[in-house]
């Protein structure tokens, strides 16, 4: 190795020596003429470079008359030029309309996309830069074929749930991976009080460089035991050298809700109700007017619901509580950087700062954060740098979906109840129906404060052209506190005279991995090797205290507590030490072959089953490099890949396989309950997949696209089986089941125009098919045998499928619910029953998609760009769980929705809405297709307007854009509920999709902005 | 140069190397199986876990009582919270999913399981309390058993075969998942069996005082209680008159003062603690209002049971005006003990046997009477202590009990039909095909 060293060492002195120098000039432009900054100019098979400055000019020394420069900028395909005798080499780069020789981020390495034989989606920063959202996931939506993003409900930050080619198992994780920087983050919601939070929040997504989705097992597999569901490389932007750039984005907009519902109103309110007891009088044989009926009992009601008086007999309406949960919510977002740097040295830094305002009442989240990307090349050889991000984001949440204290249930109230009493005070119970959420709003503080702080630092040393080692260290320091104080009027420190919590929960995550690169061209062979190690270590703990008895409401700190009722604190840790390594060949471009493998240990199983290994292989063959095609006027670029590949899964909780016994407390003394029952032989979840690809590119690649169909089976599922609760266990992990993913991905990147005015259209689309194989011996199901959800695992079909009675409509006769038996001892399976046990379970839809999404185009003409990007998906169906209360036929006093007027009255009524019964159960079974929609949609996901104005005349300006941008600005949906981008947030699960329960909807947000560069 | 190189593929060696141990990582919340059960403090930190699991919601905590008194309403109370599965207990229109019958199952069977657990390690607990821990133990899985069969089998006939289908009945501690583990349903008959054998084997052996635990005369008051379910009236009343004889215990003078309390009175022979500290009291959940930590007054007291009191009687002022309904004041504040058993329901046992027996129960009811602020009765008939059992223990998990013991009727429908059977959850059908399901389920 030495001796190689020396050579090279040689070679280049040798080169040095022969300089006979002479200086070349010239400035660097685009298309239209704009001085292009920052490009590289660099004398080709030499070490020597220039940049241009910020007119675009260049200076260069060549040794030679025959030396040829090469000019390369992102975005613009190099060109060479030989010098020739002059002095002066203007030059005008082309944008690159070749998709193929894009750099890809890979795990751990970059590669060109043309060699690629693995699925890989990137997601470039001018794809997200800017869009109004506040997570990193949102602004990927619909732009990545495979990825189904879908944020949980309309609360400002709340969770994302990210799915890569469908759910890929029963009990443990289903989110990607996602690296930031070399760095794993964890996507489990850290705070305590109100619906879980989106811990990526804090991603900065205007730093972002690319996203790139790892998708198949041959780019996943390098992963092990982390791979199996994806993973989402995040990779911040670094410097270039160049003179330095400012940038800074300024925007403004407000946020309302897509959609409202309509609720009855105070005459509607009265006049449901009172019927519903007049029916239910009839049922039970009371008189209308008997002290014991329903009818004096609702009009008991009416008087309570009034505040004590008789007002309902007007039928005005008091108040409309749906629109009391919502606020006219606004949001500003500043974003600065900083970028630039020598060859030597390369800067990046930004800062942000953003409010966004929930559509929810008292709902917001404020942003802030700082980013420092520093790139050395200390010598020749060794490159180093630091990339440094610290953020904030303080949030002010509400309760989950399921609390009477969360704005969306205000709906419950009833119109005819004013807000207020004449005191001014906000009515409660008995008043109001349920608890007034809105004495949530004005007496309860409930605030999350989370602080990151990411650091990843490098050293890249090359030994030799060919050998190279990169270490890198990272952390992730990861903390959030709860501070949550219920006045005496709130629901939660009503009995206790104010009630408090502070929860601080804490995570601190190292990670370490060292890759050492060997690559050698020789003719037309190009191989490489990498091999690596990596030790990731997660440490999390909790510490929380809580009390009560407070004498003021003014006073928020627990220092103010008479009683401290309770504290606690808790650790876990949890680490992977991992070994890794890829080979690389391909012949002159043509013949890719590609295998990688990983061995994994975690402390998270046994010492039976500690270790597992993890192959992949891929191989692709470039056609359009065979003789026959390489001159085809029409087909400039086809590929063929394919690969098979194993990794796993192995995001499910800790000590799963010990034997347990929880520490518990009673009378004031601790005790021990059995926890856990052991499992020695538990092990990771196992994906095997296959991925058959085709890229293709026509015109010149002017349309290009990639096609791909894949099998993903994952076998040895960790489950929580179900195990008979007279053992005095309800469950025990198992590796047990199998589950398929199956499906097709379509994109097509076309430049339909180009030119003065351009026309650019991507399309994604991917179909897949989720189907559970098999579950434990024996087991058809995984029922938690409820009847308020319809939710189950069931063979043979999509995982979280819907399986209930099959609504069959209002008996005309009699104004009953009914439903189809679907029986299967032979009788006549269309036959109905208002028995709801004599119904059998059918299959009722699945809340997972068919088909998911996006196309968007983009139009530029004369410094005018339209970018228009719809998303959507197609198949799947919803659960309007919070229908069993709120479209009941009147079952109970909860405010019905307008639709609920269609009620059976009268015999020969046809109509879907049963007869009015208040306090009988006449169809408000949840688990019936009764509440089953569905939930496709499709949705003008994001516009933005923008217009370069032309800066030639503005001294020091670069550019400067005005823009507006509109989120969610149409959706185009059969769904009756509030928004079909659902999922409820008070339940946690695989197995729970496709949940309305009182969930926000969607915001749609229209800002204006402004991007100046320096 | 050759340093650098030698430096860094020896750290990345070293890195390797010395990580194998860093996957060696311990619970630091919970402990191991082995640890729980490998000493004679541990295995009496188990013994502590089973009464935690009795006191928990599915259990005394709250539900037992609670569904008691919505199965045997019979108009007495109205069920008008939001939950649909005590509204379907309510209303007797249980179906299997019932989700807070399945964690009654649940939560029996796993504090039978620590019951177990101790039983089966109590060759290691200290030779001198080896007794006291055995007795607990028994104690508490004979309750469980008493409640599971009552609940989930139909109604015991006093004097018959009663081989009608109970829970299985568990003696064993669960060490891992078997074929023996997929267990079948014993008779309701077996069930009393083990639950009664339990109790007097706690009562041969437990000290007569052992604080807010379980102590020989809870253990004797319970199988009081059995043995009236059982129509044995003279061992009912054996029992139940020596507890009243111990002297341990005495009818409170006011019994107001019984319920909200943080200590155990006088009266309580044994009681379920509750504190802001811990435990769990779901009885104010449902039957109390949001000013005393309740939800929205779920439970509305009507007036079909207030018409039961003379307007003399103490006990009536307990009642309150809340929310726009009649609540009960026995279940006011959250962080209040539950008395479970009290020393009034022996003399009403044994009363009720004096009258079934002898005919006349005065001599034991007239405490109980007097105490309320009512006349004493000179002759009391049994229908007599059937009233003031009615009075005195309303809301605390009698009702359905008292209604199938006696064979009375509840909204005009006969005490032993299906609806007033607890079905076996859903669940528990689902992964064990032993388990045969109840009529009408």
């Amino acid at each position: 190795m030495k001796q190689l060293c020396t050579t090279i060492l040689l070679c280049l002195m040798v080169v040095a020596g022969a300089y006979a120098q002479r200086t070349i000039s010239g400035t660097v432009t685009d298309q239209s003429g704009e001085a292009l900054i920052g490009a590289t100019v660099a004398v080709k098979n030499t070490s020597v470079g220039a940049v241009t400055d910020v007119d675009g000019r260049y200076t260069i020394q060549v040794a030679k008359s025959d030396a040829i420069l090469m000019f390369s900028y992102t975005g613009y395909a190099t060109q060479e030029i030989a010098v020739g005798a002059g002095s002066v080499v203007d030059v005008t780069l082309v944008e690159n309309a070749n998709v193929m020789d894009e750099v890809v981020v890979i795990g751990y390495g970059k590669q060109i996309r043309s060699t690629l034989t693995g699925n890989i989606a990137k997601v470039n920063n001018e794809n997200i830069k800017g869009m109004p959202v506040v997570s990193v996931e949102q602004a990927m939506q619909g732009q990545a074929a495979g990825v189904n993003i879908e944020t949980v409900n309309g609360k400002v930050g709340a969770a994302a749930r990210v799915r890569v080619r469908g759910v890929g198992s029963i009990n443990a994780g289903t989110e990607p991976l996602f690296v930031v920087d070399g760095i794993p983050l964890s996507k489990d919601s850290r705070n305590t009080y109100g619906a879980g939070l989106n811990p990526l929040a804090d991603i900065n997504f205007n730093d972002i460089e690319s996203i790139e989705v790892l998708k198949d097992a041959s780019a996943k597999a390098i992963y092990g035991s982390r791979g199996s569901n994806g993973v989402v490389l995040i990779t911040t932007k670094s410097g270039k050298s160049g003179k330095s750039q400012i940038e800074l984005d300024l925007q403004y907009g407000f946020s309302q809700p897509t959609r409202k519902r309509e609720f009855l109103n105070a005459a509607e309110f009265v006049e449901l109700f009172t019927e519903a007891a007049n029916n239910s009088d009839d049922i039970d044989g009371y008189a209308y007017d008997d002290p014991d009926s329903w009818t004096t009992f609702v009009q008991g009601r009416f008087f309570r619901y009034s505040g004590r008086n008789d007002d309902w007999m007007s039928k005005i309406d008091k108040t409309n509580w749906q629109d009391e949960a919502f606020q006219d919510a606004s949001l500003y977002n500043a974003n600065l950087s900083f970028s630039g740097g020598s060859d030597k040295m390369r800067y990046y830094f930004s800062a942000n700062h953003g409010l966004n305002e929930g559509i929810l009442v008292a709902n917001h989240l404020t942003k802030d954060g700082a980013r420092l990307n520093l790139d050395f090349s200390a010598t020749d050889k060794l490159k180093m740098g630091v990339n440094l991000s610290v953020s904030r984001t303080n949030t002010r949440t509400v309760s989950d979906d399921n609390a009477f204290s969360t704005p969306m249930q205000l709906v419950a109230l009833a119109p005819i109840t004013p807000k207020r009493d004449e005191k001014g005070e906000l009515y409660d119970r008995p008043v109001t129906t349920y608890y007034n959420g809105l004495i949530d709003v004005e007496d309860a503080t409930r605030k999350v404060f989370s602080n990151r702080t990411l650091v990843n630092v490098y050293g890249d040393y090359s030994f030799t052209q060919s050998l190279a080692l990169r270490v890198e260290g990272a952390a992730n320091l990861y903390n959030v506190r709860d501070e949550a104080r219920f006045g005496v009027r709130t629901d939660a420190g009503n009995a206790s005279n104010g009630f408090g919590e502070s929860v601080f929960a804490g995570a601190t995550d190292y990670n370490t991995n060292a890759v050492l690169r060997w690559n050698k061209a020789f003719d037309k062979n190009d191989l490489g090797f990498d091999l690596g190690t990596e030790y990731f270590e997660s440490t999390n703990n909790r510490t929380a205290v809580f009390g009560e008895q407070f004498p003021t409401d003014e006073l928020k700190t627990l220092a103010s507590a008479a009683i401290i009722t309770g504290g606690t604190s808790t650790e876990e840790q949890y680490s992977f030490l991992s070994y890794f390594g890829r080979a690389r060949y391909n012949f002159d471009r043509k013949y890719l072959l590609n295998a990688s493998a990983r061995v994994d240990g975690s402390s998270r199983f046994g010492d039976n089953k500690r270790y597992a290994f993890f192959p992949a292989f891929s191989a692709g063959w470039v056609l359009s490099e065979e003789a026959v095609l390489q001159d085809n006027p029409t087909i400039s670029f086809l590929k063929l890949r394919a690969s098979w590949g194993q990794s796993g899964n192995a995001d499910i909780g800790n000590f799963r396989a010990l034997g347990l016994y929880a520490p518990g407390s009673y009378n004031g003394q601790s005790n021990y309950l059995p926890e856990q029952i052991a499992n020695p032989d538990l092990t990771w979840e196992k994906s095997t997949e296959v991925d058959f690809g085709l890229d293709w590119g026509l015109f010149d690649n002017r349309i290009n696209g990639e096609i791909d169909y894949y099998i993903k089976n994952t076998n040895d599922l960790l489950q929580q089986v179900p195990i008979p609760a007279t053992t005095g266990y309800k469950t025990q992990w198992r590796n047990i089941g199998e589950l398929e993913n199956r499906g097709w991905e379509f994109t097509v990147n076309s430049n339909n125009l180009v030119g003065e005015f351009k026309w650019t259209t991507s399309l994604n689309l991917a179909l897949n098919k989720n189907k559970v194989v098999a579950l434990a011996d024996g087991q058809d199901i995984i029922d938690d045998g409820g009847t308020r959800y319809a939710n189950v695992v069931k063979v043979g079909e999509p995982i979280g499928v819907f399986y209930g009675a099959e609504y069959a409509g209002v008996d005309p006769a009699n104004g009953d619910a009914i439903w189809y038996t679907n029986a299967t001892d032979g009788s006549d399976p269309r036959a109905t029953t208002n028995d709801f046990s004599e119904a059998n379970y059918v299959v009722l839809g699945s809340p997972l998609p068919d088909l998911i999404g996006g196309i968007s185009n983009s139009f530029s003409w004369k410094g005018v760009s339209l970018d228009i990007r719809f998303q959507g998906q197609y198949g799947n169906e919803i659960h309007r769980s919070g229908d069993v209360f709120m479209s009941c036929n009147a079952c109970w006093f909860d405010n019905q929705t307008r639709d609920q007027l269609d009620r059976w009255q009268n015999p020969g009524d046809v109509t879907n809405v049963p007869e009015a019964r208040l306090g009988y159960s006449n169809g408000d079974i949840g688990r019936s297709s009764r509440y089953i929609s569905d939930g496709s949609y499709l949705r003008l996901k994001n516009i933005t307007l923008a217009y370069d104005v032309p800066t030639k005349w503005m001294r020091g300006v670069r550019s400067l854009r005005v823009y507006a941008t509109a989120t969610n600005l149409l959706t185009f949906t059969k769904y009756e509920g509030w928004d079909p981008e659902v999922t409820t947030d008070f339940l946690a699960g695989n197995t729970v999709y496709g949940i309305d329960f009182y969930s926000a909807p969607q915001p749609k947000t229209i800002i204006g902005g402004i991007r100046i560069g320096f | 140069m050759k340093k650098l190189q030698y430096i860094l593929l020896s750290g990345l060696l070293l890195m390797a190397g010395a990580c194998d141990k860093k996957l060696d990582i311990e619970p630091l919340q919970s402990v191991s199986e082995t640890v729980a059960l490998d000493s004679d403090a541990n295995v009496k930190l188990v013994l502590q876990g089973a009464y935690d699991n009795l006191s928990k919601d599915g259990m005394y905590g709250g539900n037992l009582f609670r569904d008691a008194e919505l199965l045997g309403s019979d108009g007495e109370v109205r069920w008008v919270g939001t939950f649909s599965d005590p509204r379907d207990i309510f209303n007797h229109e249980m179906d299997a999913g019932n989700t807070d019958v399945e964690n009654t199952w649940s939560i029996a069977y796993q504090t039978i399981n620590s019951c177990n657990n101790v039983l089966s390690a109590l060759d290691i607990v200290n030779a001198d309390d080896r007794d006291r821990v055995e007795g607990e133990a028994k104690f508490i899985r004979g309750v469980c058993y008493f409640e599971l069969t009552r609940l989930f089998g139909k109604p015991y006939v006093a004097g018959g075969s009663n081989s009608q289908l109970g829970v299985p009945v568990i003696t064993t501690a669960t060490r891992g998942v078997t074929e023996a583990s997929y267990v079948s349903r014993n008779t309701v008959n077996e069930g009393y069996e083990q639950a009664l054998s339990d109790l007097l084997r706690a009562a041969a052996i437990l000290p007569e005082d052992n604080g807010v635990l379980a102590s020989k005369y809870a253990a004797m008051g319970m199988a009081a209680r059995m043995y009236l379910s059982m129509g044995k009236l003279q061992e009912a009343r054996d029992m139940a008159t020596a507890v009243i004889g111990s002297t341990q215990y005495s009818l409170l003078p006011n019994y107001e003062d019984l319920w909200n309390q943080d200590d155990d009175t006088d009266e309580a022979l044994f009681s379920i603690q509750v504190s802001p500290q811990d435990g769990v009291n779901e009885l104010v959940t449902f039957f109390s209002i949001p000013e005393f930590g309740g939800r929205d007054g779920d439970i509305e007291i009507q007036n079909s049971h207030l018409a039961l009191y003379d307007p003399a009687d103490t006990r009536l002022a307990l009642f309150y005006d809340g929310n726009g309904a009649m609540r009960t004041g026995k279940w006011k504040n959250q962080y209040k003990n539950i008395p479970i058993i009290r020393l009034a329901e022996m003399h009403l046992i044994a009363a009720e046997c004096d009258a079934r027996l002898n005919g006349n129960g005065a001599l034991q009811l007239n405490p109980v009477r007097e105490r309320a602020g009512l006349a004493p009765l000179n002759q009391a008939f049994v229908e007599d202590v059937i009233q003031e059992r009615r009075r005195e223990l309303a809301f605390e998990g009698h009702k359905i009990h008292d209604i199938k013991r006696l064979g009375g009727t509840i909204d005009g429908i006969s005490f032993d039909a299906p609806e007033f059977v607890f079905p076996i959850p859903a669940r528990e059908i689902e992964v064990n095909k032993n388990l045969q399901q109840n009529e009408g389920y």
